[in-house]
């Protein structure tokens, strides 16, 4: 549905997006996640025909609008985008909702069943004569979802679409991105700085880093199996060892990572210079070295006991700093505190290793 | 709420101005075009209304708008010079000779005299009272030098009035850019008309040169008296003259001769010999016709309407 | 005190006689700047539009120079357009010179540069989203133009009322290019309230001063209040 190949953009010397190539299927929701400055909101501008790229080529169902200008009215109007920050006309709800149909010169009747269908959909049915700017950030958000779903829009695109919104109207927002994508096959694009959102909602996200995408992927395969130790930084692995492949045969590799020995299943042979992300949740600790073979365990001190939420996230220092993450019962259980000695453990399995640099 | 306000705010502005409309613009009688007649002249033929009085009677006669510029000598040459205008009613026997050789104007034609007065504040402290003009300007001259409450107020404006003062300051003796002009506080430059210039003298109780048709038309409202009548140099004339067509085709020649013939005609002169006697008690103005010789000037200019 | 007290009185009394003399005075003022106003209007707001929205070199210093021209003296385009239509000048054959016509160029050339430099403050100050917003639901050219004028209309009408304001109040034109003639008819005069103010104070006649003052500045003030409210919108 919407291909981009290539595609580079810079403000003067600045370059914001470079090289960046990427498919989006016709009917997925694709969440596009990364920093802040790293391009998404450019992304979106880009395809929305808001600006132009300065290298490279954008195709929406196939058309290229930059090349083609004559297209570029056509093409537009297949799309219908939703923007961060609010953005009503100063007149009444059902004005602003009706600004499309009226560009598309669509017959008065025709207008007013759309609209009122659509503000139903949003949950604002009723609020057609209320003036737009007197609404509620989150109201204005949905009246601005409103006029873009009023046009049936082929693709939906979305910049941080609830970002700086309360809770409920985030919930709103989201339960509508999903239904539209389902009821009416939408494609749908948004960006979000809120990686759980881009979790929850899309089939495939995108990680923006650097101009480029340095991943896509289903989220599954994005949170457990980052691309490299920048994604996986960005994603919230929070053990990140940089080392070295020792010796590698057969899928197995010892890794040293600055003296200490780890083994994880990895396609890379000696010499190679990788990351190893390990989630916290994998790493266990026990007071003593449970000795389970195959696992790594390495012992160490305990350098921070943090609370989160219900949680613990205890940090252990042994040769590298390893974050495990326990229950306060199980913390207690063990009463490990600051200067414990305890052993860290965790399987092969949960080391997903990639090429460093 | 606001959208009534702004409403109601124009609302009444339309009406403010329908009504002013209404009541300000009288009589518009015309269907037909009037012709026009643009007459530029001096403040004191204005500021007297004789020119009103007389431009009504005419307009009534003619069928036309008489529109009247009323600058000074100065300006008023200088409009005539850039074709601007019809006619031009000045008083200055100099400057008209040397506009009507250069060829801007024609048909020249005295229609009035009065003489000029020198005024001022009734208890005279430089103590003109009496003298010759040419002895009056040097004793206020010398004496506002000395004395910070004698002040004497120019037109400034390059009038026919202020020619006329800068005559008496050369019979005098005096330089007058170099002597008088910017030569202390005690002489003033106020670049109005006649009228504003006198209300601006009686401001200051200061001394000022005025005609006598100004000043007896404004008496009732100033403080200042006649101090100096008498004297040759006092004379003042007033002529009317056509824009010569051959400079500016545009120019409405036909009425501009009408109206310098109406000024020159019996029934005008006579207007202009009763203007403001029962008003003021004495003419504002003489006519020229019996007295051409006496004001020095031709009698064709004075009776020969223009062909 | 005794002549301000007396001449209020009088003023008071021809004001609510509507005295002939002094309401076509008001009339024409009115008349003059409401047409100028507009005239500039259908000028401006264009202009605006176009300069707003153009890219071309020297934009912004076109925009600075108009900014400049805010506070360009009266008597300056009274000069300026005197020369224009004097008869020896370039459209001296126009024999505009001392009519209400000349007065009514010479303010709609005072009040352009005012109202064209804010209507492109009011077009710029439209939110870049809201503009993205229009581009993006597939507006034409002419779409996006209207709406975004739309957007900024208070913003605009307040410029028109700036500008009329200004064009109301000034004296310096209307006398160098009118002449501040009271002739017999309606439209052969071009005596307003400022020239007319300027003239009877000069020569001392406070009553009418007043009545034309009061007028003038009851106008200016109800102009005022309809900006300040627009403001607030």
């Amino acid at each position: 549905m919407i291909e981009c190949i290539d595609v580079a953009k810079r403000f003067g010397t600045t370059a914001v997006l470079a090289g960046l190539t990427a498919r989006i299927e016709a009917g997925e929701i694709f969440a596009i996640i990364g920093p802040s400055g790293s391009g998404k909101s450019t992304l979106l501008r880009l395809i929305d025909l808001l600006d132009t790229p300065t290298e490279g080529a954008i195709r929406v169902g196939g058309a290229d609008a930059h090349r083609e200008p004559e297209q570029s009215l056509a093409v537009r109007r297949k799309m219908g985008m939703v923007f961060q920050k609010p953005a009503v006309f100063n007149t009444t709800v059902y004005e602003n909702v009706a600004i499309g149909l009226r560009f598309r010169g669509e017959g008065m009747a025709a207008i007013r069943e759309k609209v009122e269908d659509v503000l139903r959909m949003v949950g604002l049915a009723g609020y057609e004569e209320r003036r737009a700017r007197t609404l509620s950030g989150g109201e204005m958000q949905r009246v601005a979802l409103a006029r873009a779903m009023v046009i049936e829009p082929e693709v939906l695109l979305l910049d941080e679409p609830t970002a700086n919104l309360d809770p409920v109207s985030v919930a709103l927002i989201e339960d509508l991105i999903f239904r539209l994508n389902r009821d009416r096959g939408t494609t749908i694009v948004f960006s979000t700085h809120d990686m759980y959102q881009g979790q929850r909602l899309a089939h495939r996200v995108g990680v923006l880093m650097k101009g480029v995408f340095a991943q896509v992927g289903t989220p599954r395969e994005v949170f457990t199996l980052p691309a490299s130790r920048e994604v996986a930084r960005f994603v919230g692995v929070e053990n990140v060892v940089d080392g070295v492949v020792a010796a590698g045969e057969n899928g197995t590799s010892v890794i040293d990572a600055g003296g200490i020995r780890i083994r994880a299943h990895s396609p890379f042979g000696a010499g190679e210079a990788v990351s190893l992300c390990i989630r916290s949740e994998e790493i266990r600790i026990a007071a003593t070295s449970g000795d389970t073979p195959g696992r790594n365990s390495l012992p160490g001190t305990v350098t921070s006991v943090v609370p989160r939420g219900p949680f613990s996230k205890v940090t252990v220092d042994c040769g590298v700093a390893l974050s495990s993450i326990l229950s306060w019962k199980a913390a207690d259980g063990l009463g490990i505190g600051e200067g414990s000695r305890v052993v860290v453990s965790f399987a092969p399995e949960s080391v997903h290793v990639v090429r460093r640099g | 709420m606001q959208r009534r306000t702004i409403f109601a705010v124009a609302a009444v502005m339309v009406a403010f101005l329908l009504i002013c409309g209404c009541t300000g613009t009288t009589t518009d009688p015309t269907p037909v075009e009037k012709q026009q007649l643009r007459i530029a002249t001096t403040t004191s033929l204005d500021d007297t209304k004789l020119l009103n009085h007389l431009s009504s009677i005419f307009e009534e006669q003619h069928n036309a708008e008489v529109l009247i510029i009323s600058a000074g000598t100065g300006k008023a040459l200088e409009y005539g010079q850039r074709g601007d205008v019809d006619v031009l009613m000045v008083h200055d026997r100099a400057r008209e000779d040397t506009f009507l050789a250069d060829g801007y104007g024609i048909n020249r034609r005295v229609f009035a005299y009065n003489f000029f007065i020198l005024v001022g504040p009734e208890s005279d402290p430089a103590g003109i009272k009496g003298m010759t003009p040419e002895e009056a300007f040097s004793t206020i001259r010398e004496k506002g030098m000395a004395d910070e409450n004698i002040v004497f107020v120019s037109r400034g404006d390059a009038s026919g009035t202020h020619s006329k003062e800068q005559a008496i300051w050369k019979g005098a003796g005096f330089d007058y850019a170099k002597d008088i002009q910017g030569s202390g506080d005690w002489y003033i430059e106020a670049g109005t008309g006649m009228g504003a210039t006198l209300t601006m003298a009686n401001e200051k109780e200061a001394y000022t040169l005025s005609d006598i048709g100004t000043y007896l038309a404004y008496k009732g409202d100033l403080d200042l008296v006649t101090l100096v009548d008498e004297g040759d140099i006092l004379l003042n004339v007033y002529c009317a003259m056509q824009i010569n067509p051959e400079k500016y085709p545009d120019v409405n020649s036909e009425l501009a001769k009408d109206w310098v013939n109406f000024m020159i005609s019996d029934d005008t002169q006579k207007e202009i010999a009763s203007f403001g006697v029962d008003k003021y008690g004495q003419p504002l103005f003489y006519a020229a016709q019996n007295d051409w010789a006496k004001i020095g000037v031709t009698e064709a200019e004075v009776s020969v309407p223009i062909a | 005190m005794y002549e301000i007290i007396e001449g209020i009185a009088e003023a008071a009394r021809l004001i609510i006689t509507l005295d002939p003399g002094v309401m076509s005075i008001a009339a024409r003022s009115i008349i003059v700047s409401f047409t100028a106003t507009v005239a500039a209007t259908l000028i401006s707001i264009p202009l605006g539009a176009a300069i707003n929205f153009g890219t071309f070199r020297g934009r912004t210093s076109l925009i600075n120079l108009i900014q400049t021209l805010y506070s360009l003296p009266t008597v300056i385009v009274g000069l300026l357009i005197f020369l224009l239509i004097s008869r020896v000048g370039p459209f001296g054959f126009m024999r505009l010179l001392f009519t209400p016509t000349a007065m009514i160029i010479a303010q709609t050339v005072l009040v352009l540069p005012i109202m064209t430099g804010l209507t492109i403050s009011a077009l710029s100050g439209v939110d870049t989203v809201i503009r993205d917003t229009l581009h993006s639901l597939g507006a034409t050219r002419l779409q996006f133009l209207a709406n975004v004028m739309k957007e900024a209309r208070f913003a605009i009408l307040t410029a028109v009322a700036v500008g009329f304001g200004r064009a109301i109040s000034e004296v310096g034109a209307a006398i160098l290019v009118g002449g501040n003639i009271m002739a017999s008819s309606f439209s052969g005069s071009t005596r307003t309230l400022t020239t007319a103010i300027s003239l009877e104070t000069s020569m001392g006649n406070i009553p009418q001063s007043i009545a034309l003052g009061t007028i003038l500045l009851a106008i200016a003030l109800g102009v005022n209040l309809v900006i300040t409210r627009m403001q607030h919108r």
